[in-house]
């Protein structure tokens, strides 16, 4: 019988005898939905190795913030070349861990609502955050932040936590845009409605909206996208709140210690490119940072445009998150 | 002649001893480690005036109040159930209820609530029955209700099975004698089984309100808002997203404290809590019962395994249309079965570490002599429960990092930790077992010098190989189920099963997510199955010889 645990204790070591590549490559820290299958990652790793002589490798972290962590575990051994994956919500954490360089590039051709300035992200897509709602069961959704907070407790909505989700940060971000001081009195307005604040956006889209428990999510101006081009069904729409929109952009970055610079900046300029872009849209459901002209699916044309879009500098952001959120837990537990 | 005999393999005493003891103080250190690197990365803190705030004080008391209600719901729940087994001994398919007892521990979060609330939610199957039933009942599941049902959902189950060993210890002659004596209600409850359920329902209870205390996603999906905050959803707050890892460590310091001291508290009485002391000399009898009982236990039956059924069922019929799609069959499959390898690369390492680390704790725990020493092992099996996994993965990394060298190191760390994780349940399924050698067979063995080796091999062996094979399903089952552990150390683009379920989510794959959800569930089941399966050792030669202790009825 001991001896039968052999082979047991050489499978357990299996995973240390996979040895490492040797080739030249570049490592990417990235979040799941960008490295999966279907996601844009093996396109763009592919269309990157054509011409780069390179290999890129993809760590896949489970959301900005791990990406973050995992950064400030490995600090200067990291092997990381390149992060991406970060949003407008961890730029100013992610800045202070201090691993992170400039990236020295012009950034003329953007295309985002915003003028972007910013010397060490780099922007490689962005959408709105929006209510998304299900047309068969809400036919009338409201029409603002404020009809939606006005609307009888017997809607029901679905927000995520701003302790655990990037969209829950952005709803408490968009919340403070729109009525600053007066926020905590509209979140105790609000209260009566949410049915649930979940941790991420996928336990409430999957176990809650998709159920059919409440007609409208938090999620994305572009998730109707999805499921008009993919799922060929116009049934899930996003409302268009006359107050405007917050805007979410996600961003890479360089990683300083980085012994492949060189390369690392020409991925940063490859991201910026049609080859790279072109598969942001469907694959990533969001919108691209550059002009696609006529390569932009058609559905795209048919989502809600914001009057405005509302955006606070991560800088800001990073100075008075807490104080939000402890107003936020002080309006809904009072 | 030589007229030394050579002393048969690991017959030393210490051979008993010493693996545990390195494996439990392995234990501690780690989460010492864990601990200290969050504390030292960190720095300076205000650890009073955090400790002092409103919102930890509110906190720590929902915790507190979820937990104990979720222990007095489950226990209350397990126990007709337990006595409804008990009672059924042969009726048809009373193997697949007790094969229904384990799954639901081991589901992963997301599958199991989706599936609650297709039946329990606003718009579930027996939300609609209650409203055509009963118009105006207030029904709801958001809130603690969610959370107790949740919890119920989860722990019930689990705790019912430990009860039923229990119940089942009771010796047939006792039976006997209440039977002739014409025991029933109260009398027999306090001559029979309440001895028997005595010494496992602290330990138990302490369980079950540890798995309560630090229950996290469930909390927060159906706990409807900020008011149902737990103290493990602060330690995720504040590691992930803030990255206040002195909050962190504080926050998961005062867990360990909380549960901690509960499991002192049940071990000053009996160090060591027997959970199935599952010894049977005969053959069982059955009491002799009112028809009344007889109805009453089989509705408590019926009731409970509709229960656990229907979110299965609700499971089943969401991932359906994925896994037999009409258009594009492979592409699915393309997915999921390397996803299916590497889980099981992952979570077979880790099912048998955890049944490894079991066996030799529960060695050392039996040799162990002095107060302290004895504490060492004891401690194995609850340790991981109560230290979070994300503490103890990150401060394993922060004390790794420089020998990391590729992310397949990362992954055997997942499968270290997995198996770790999954040790207090292997342990709980092993201890009875184990424990269950009378001491007139030891001796004798002692005489004959069947020591080491031989008396694991011929002694233990032939006893433990079903209650090991029920163990190693649950601890491939607990990790192969794991999200949390695998995403703190990221893998190179290749997904297990449920980051692939993950990844899905995250890309509104919502319908090939259900599909995944359906397959884990289904892979799971087959683990179980399979290795429920194993055969005695007498009947699988068909040799006849005599069964030195007649088969746990569990295993």
């Amino acid at each position: 019988m001991f001896f039968r645990l052999l082979p047991v204790a050489v499978m357990t070591a299996l995973p240390l005898l996979a040895g490492a590549d040797t080739q030249p490559e570049l490592n990417v820290y990235t979040h799941p939905s960008f490295a999966a299958e279907w996601g844009p990652g093996p396109a763009v790793k592919e269309a990157f190795e054509a011409h780069c002589e390179c290999t890129l490798n993809y760590t896949v972290l489970d959301s900005g913030g791990a990406i973050l962590q995992r950064l400030r575990l490995e600090g200067e051994s990291t092997p990381a070349d390149v992060v991406l994956g970060l949003d407008t919500g961890t730029m100013a954490s992610a800045r202070q861990i201090g691993l992170l360089d400039h990236h020295e590039r012009k950034l003329d051709d953007l295309a985002l609502p915003i003028k972007w300035k910013d010397d060490t992200f780099v922007p490689y897509d962005w959408g709105y955050f929006a209510f998304v709602y299900d047309t068969e069961r809400l036919p009338e959704p409201p029409r603002s932040l404020e009809a939606l907070i006005a609307a009888p407790d017997d809607l029901k909505i679905i927000l995520q936590d701003p302790r655990t989700s990037t969209p829950g940060l952005g709803f408490l971000l968009w919340m403070h845009s729109v009525y600053g001081e007066q926020a905590p009195d509209k979140w105790q307005q609000l209260s009566g409605k949410i049915l649930a604040t979940t941790q991420s956006w996928s336990d409430g889209y999957f176990s809650l909206f998709m159920n059919g428990e409440a007609p409208m999510i938090l999620s994305y101006s572009t998730s109707p996208a999805y499921h008009m081009a993919v799922d060929k069904t116009d049934r899930y729409q996003a409302a268009r709140f006359e107050e405007g929109h917050y805007l979410q952009v996600e961003v890479a970055a360089l990683v300083k210690t980085s012994d492949n610079k060189p390369l690392a900046r020409s991925f940063l300029d490859f991201m910026l490119t049609r080859d790279f872009q072109r598969h942001i849209p469907l694959k990533n459901v969001m919108y691209p940072a550059i002009d696609l002209g006529s390569e932009m699916p058609e559905v795209f044309d048919r989502l809600i445009e914001p009057s405005q879009a509302l955006y606070l500098d991560p800088a800001d952001v990073s100075g008075i998150r807490r104080r939000l959120v402890n107003d936020w837990l002080d309006a809904l537990t009072r | 002649m030589a007229n030394e005999v050579q002393a048969p393999p690991f017959s030393h005493p210490r051979w008993q001893l010493w693996p545990g003891l390195v494996i439990g103080s392995g234990l501690l250190l780690l989460a010492g480690l864990g601990l200290g690197s969050l504390l030292q990365a960190s720095g300076a803190s205000d650890a009073g005036r955090l400790l002092a705030g409103s919102y930890f004080q509110n906190v720590i008391r929902f915790t507190l109040w979820q937990a104990f209600l979720s222990v007095i719901l489950s226990l209350g729940i397990a126990l007709p159930v337990a006595f409804a087994l008990n009672r059924f001994r042969a009726f048809p398919g009373r193997a697949l209820v007790l094969r229904l007892l384990e799954l639901s521990l081991v589901l992963p979060t997301i599958v199991a609530v989706s599936g609650l609330i297709a039946v329990f939610g606003r718009q579930g199957w027996f939300t609609a029955l209650l409203d055509a039933g009963l118009p105006g009942h207030g029904w709801n599941l958001y809130g603690l209700n969610g959370i107790l049902l949740a919890h119920v959902f989860f722990n019930a189950p689990l705790a019912a099975r430990i009860l039923l060993q229990a119940l089942e210890t009771v010796p047939a002659p006792r039976l006997r004698v209440a039977s002739q004596l014409g025991l029933h209600g109260w009398w027999l409850w306090r001559a029979v089984h309440w001895p028997a359920l005595k010494p496992v329902l602290p330990g138990l209870a302490a369980l079950v309100f540890t798995l309560c205390f630090t229950s996290f996603a469930i909390i927060m999906t159906l706990g409807g808002g900020p008011r149902t905050t737990t103290l493990e959803v602060a330690i995720y707050q504040a590691l992930r997203f803030e990255f206040d890892f002195t909050q962190a460590a504080l926050f998961a310091l005062c867990q360990l404290a909380i549960c901690g001291s509960l499991w002192f508290l049940v071990f000053r009485k009996r160090l060591d809590t027997a959970f199935m002391p599952n010894r049977q000399l005969s053959q069982p009898a059955s009491l002799v019962r009112g028809k009344w009982f007889g109805v009453a236990c089989g509705l408590v039956l019926a009731a409970f395994i509709v229960f656990l059924m229907t979110p299965l069922v609700a499971i089943a019929v969401r991932g359906l249309p994925a896994l037999i799609p009409m258009n594009e069959p492979i592409a699915l499959y393309h997915q999921l079965l390397p996803a299916t390898a590497r889980s099981l690369l992952i979570a077979v390492p880790a099912g048998v570490g955890a049944v490894a680390v079991a066996l030799l704790t529960l060695a050392a725990a039996n040799r162990a002599s002095g107060r302290w020493l004895a504490v060492i092992p004891a401690m194995t099996g609850y340790l991981p429960l109560i230290v979070p996994p994300l503490v103890l993965g990150t401060g394993l990394f922060i004390f790794l990092k420089p020998q990391l060298g590729n992310p397949m190191q990362g992954w055997s760390l997942v499968a270290l930790i997995n198996g770790l994780m999954a040790v207090p349940f292997t342990l709980q399924v092993l201890r009875g077992p184990v424990s269950s050698l009378d001491s007139a067979s030891k001796n004798q063995a002692d005489q004959l010098g069947v020591l080491g080796w031989y008396r694991w091999r011929w002694l233990y062996w032939p006893i433990l190989r079903r209650p090991i094979a029920l163990a190693l399903a649950y601890g491939i089952a607990l990790s192969l189920g794991d999200f949390g552990v695998i995403a703190l150390f990221g893998s190179p683009g290749q997904p297990t099963l449920p980051v692939l379920l993950y990844q899905q989510l995250g890309s509104y794959r919502m319908t090939e997510a259900a599909g995944t959800g359906l397959w884990l569930l289904l892979v799971l089941i087959s683990i179980f199955a399979s290795l429920s399966g194993v055969s005695s050792p007498s009947s699988g030669k068909g040799s006849g010889a005599i069964k030195p202790v007649p088969e746990p009825d569990h295993a």
